[in-house]
């Protein structure tokens, strides 16, 4: 097999790697942009997404055996869409929550933010381990979208196809609702001088607890999409927090396609790192970080500031 | 001057980019210790001294994961040795005193490991330190136990130099060790499965020792290692590894990998249907790393030192005993880890009722001296210490997933059970320079 051919696979897996990162840090960044404040329960809510969504596709509550019965009857399928519709849905509103208290640590220095997110993560992981337990858990999935097809020589999972088109589906309808709607307008306009936005009579509090329950929305729709491959557990989000600040940085804080760039590129690194020196496949998006930002402070597509002089 | 007023065209954000950067450093301080343990120190260095004569509790304390790659190995640990704990305490605690644990979380990680146990031996009394899942941490808590003179139990962390080169006279290792492991399977696989191996290993010392030792006999039996693929801890994704394992096309792959990463490289091997296409040794197999993954997932061959369906004296007794004191726990059944915490436990005090005292060198002399007949271990064969090596000699077993199980927990398979002498690492004896009596400090609390 030449080079080429041997790396090729790679590349292509490096690219589906990316896709799922930039799923990963998509609601971090809009919360980071937006609101100016790093949610460091955002792994929390990624792990919450798994549960929810394993809590719909297969409920065990002893109360309610005959309604259970009677929705476990229903095929698998409708169930995994109800899941991956509904799990980010009921997470966003739980994010609102979290939006209430975060109030008052509004125009304050962020380590309040930081601070109430990090101990919302924890409340969160132990609410976990209370409701689901701390053993393993496995997210069932549908036939068509389990089990793994040949391409070539090589076999390729199925599923990774389906998470990368839903990562990124997530990313051009969050591209659109922010580009392409009043909506997303607003929201922009709040982001960029939000007294002008008070000023024309826009509920500004109303407007930042939407924006917060997407971002936390988005967050779970990461964590449904990455229970299969990462598996379930309390903690699993700790695993997701550290590359989804990475990325957002890397592309520059608030950037979406900059998130999506620093993803992908992130993936291919990792990826190939992973097949040629696999050492150091986890630190490579480090030194990446690295090398990007010693060059280029402000990130791939970040705005130019006073930092850049 | 206001950063806003700086730019001309504003992006979707206008995080000033100092409150972010500030804000920056401090995430990644609080990431990446995240769901740890209070921060300790520093602290005024205090002496052990006696408690014997006034009957206060015996303090043990147990440095055990409740976080981090081996949580869940940790906390099934902990039980273990609570229940022997338990046990001591229903019959009046030992030499007439309560037993006392004082658990801290050692985070799977080394630097925390020698922390807690500094705290605990200086600032808690702790008469004994036991646990650990993780080589790198047992080796850090064996360093500062060895600096205080303080008996510690590596209960359950397996990499060969624990036993070997990085012995102590205070540590004694319950486990069965990478090299028992890869003796106790890899000729077999060889000889079933094929030569040609590609090897993933965990990227810490447990993977590299355990790797080490079945390279050699993998070589040693005229096999070929084609490639050996290092993971880093706290990988999640396996995708690049598993292509690459399908452009090598191994006879046989062999993995070294622990906790949350084995589980998670279990989930995509199945994605993959890759168990299908090569045959999947695990050198070692930790039962909360399999426990809830599913039929599916427990493919390949896999060592481990008990199994709570071992048609074997007390097994049951055992089993209930477990049932009863956790109704609650998730793992309904105890496994390998659980077992672990508990004997070493149980062994260590019933040495100190036998010494009579707590001085640390008279325990050691029990310990070295140990032999545990098959019978009150529930293992196939007597386990004993090996004295040179501090690591307690057992049976090993090889298993595999049970397609026809008894009940729902019962995913284990026993294919082979292997006596001590069979699986003893013999160059371990060279490789461990015990520090003699003299040189240990004196310890007793």
């Amino acid at each position: 097999m030449s080079a080429l051919s041997n790396l090729l696979p790679h590349l292509l897996n490096g690219l589906a790697l990316g896709l799922l990162f930039g799923l990963i840090a998509l609601g971090f960044m809009l919360i980071v942009g937006v609101m100016e404040t790093i949610n460091l329960a955002h792994g929390a809510f990624f792990a919450l997404g798994m549960y929810v969504a394993l809590t719909l596709i297969a409920p065990k509550l002893p109360w309610a055996a005959g309604a259970v019965s009677a929705w476990m009857s229903l095929p698998l399928g409708w169930r995994y869409t109800i899941a991956l519709l509904f799990a980010p849905l009921l997470v966003g509103v739980s994010g609102m929550l979290l939006e209430l208290a975060m109030r008052r640590t509004y125009a304050r220095d962020p380590l309040y933010g930081l601070l109430l997110t990090f101990g919302a993560a924890m409340v969160i992981e132990e609410l976990i381990r209370l409701v689901w337990g701390s053993t393993e858990k496995q997210l069932p999935l549908p036939d068509p979208i389990s089990g793994a097809f040949l391409v070539g020589d090589l076999i390729y999972a199925k599923y990774r196809l389906f998470a990368c088109g839903v990562a990124l589906a997530a990313m051009l309808a969050l591209w659109l609702f922010l580009e392409r709607t009043p909506y997303g307008a607003l929201i922009k306009a709040g982001a960029h001088d939000s007294e002008m936005v008070r000023a024309l009579g826009v509920d500004l509090a109303r407007l930042r607890r939407y924006v917060f329950a997407l971002g936390v929305a988005l967050a779970a729709l990461a964590g449904v999409i990455l229970a299969p491959i990462w598996g379930i557990r309390p903690h699993v989000g700790v695993d997701a927090v550290v590359p989804a600040f990475l990325i957002i940085v890397l592309g520059g804080v608030g950037s979406l396609w900059g998130a999506v760039i620093a993803g992908l590129l992130v993936g291919l690194v990792v990826g190939i790192t992973g097949a040629y020196a696999s050492e150091w496949s986890l630190l490579s998006m480090y030194l990446l970080f690295i090398a990007v930002v010693t060059f280029r402070a402000r990130g791939l597509l970040g705005r130019k500031s006073v930092l850049d002089a | 001057m206001d950063e806003k007023k700086n730019t001309t065209e504003r992006p979707l954000v206008v995080a000033s980019r100092r409150r972010i950067l500030k804000a920056s450093a401090l995430t990644l301080a609080t990431a990446g210790t995240y769901g740890a343990a209070p921060f300790f120190g520093p602290w005024k260095h205090n002496h052990v001294w006696s408690q014997t004569a006034q009957k206060k509790p015996l303090v043990i304390g147990l440095t055990m994961d409740s976080s981090g790659q081996y949580a869940a190995s940790g906390m099934d640990e902990r039980l273990g040795a609570m229940m022997a704990i338990k046990e001591f305490n229903a019959k009046g605690g030992v030499l007439g005193r309560p037993i006392e644990a004082i658990h801290m979380d050692t985070e799977t990680t080394p630097a925390t490991g020698s922390r807690v146990a500094e705290r605990l031996i200086t600032r808690n009394d702790a008469a004994f330190l036991i646990g650990a899942i993780h080589s790198g941490v047992a080796n850090a808590i064996s360093q500062v136990a060895q600096k205080y003179g303080c008996i510690y139990l590596n209960s359950n962390s397996s990499s060969p130099t624990e036993s070997g080169k990085d012995c102590h006279r205070v540590k004694f290792v319950w486990d069965g060790n990478g090299t028992n492991f890869a003796l106790a399977i890899v000729k077999n696989a060889m000889a079933v499965n094929g030569k040609n191996w590609v090897m993933l290993t965990n990227d810490y010392v447990w993977g590299h020792q355990t790797a080490k030792a079945m390279r050699t006999i993998v070589e040693a039996n005229g096999g070929k290692i084609v490639e050996e693929m290092l993971v880093p801890q706290n990988t999640r994704d396996f995708s690049s590894y598993l292509i690459k394992i399908q452009q090598l096309k191994p006879s046989v792959v062999a993995t070294a990998v622990g906790g949350d990463d084995i589980k998670a490289l279990r989930q995509q091997v199945v994605q993959l249907k890759l168990n299908k296409t090569a045959a999947w040794i695990n050198n070692q197999q930790d039962w909360p790393d399999v426990y809830g993954l599913g039929p599916e997932a427990i493919f390949g061959v896999f060592g481990t030192n008990w199994y709570y369906r071992l048609d074997l004296p007390g097994v049951k007794e055992f089993v209930a005993a477990y049932q009863a004191t956790y109704p609650g726990v998730q793992i309904r059944v105890p496994g390998n880890t659980y077992y672990n915490g508990y004997m070493a436990t149980r062994e260590l005090l019933r040495a100190v009722e036998r010494a009579g005292t707590t001085n640390n060198i008279k325990i050691i002399k029990e310990l070295e001296g140990l032999k545990v007949p098959a019978r009150d271990r529930m293992q196939d064969f007597d386990a004993y210490m090996n004295a040179a090596t501090h690591q307690l000699q057992q049976t090993l077993y090889m298993a595999t997933y049970n397609d026809t199980p008894a009940d729902k927990d019962d995913i284990f398979r026993i294919l082979a059970k292997l006596p001590p002498k069979e699986v003893e690492d013999p160059d371990a004896p060279g490789a461990c320079k015990l520090e003699s009596y003299e040189a240990t400090p004196t310890y007793e609390a």
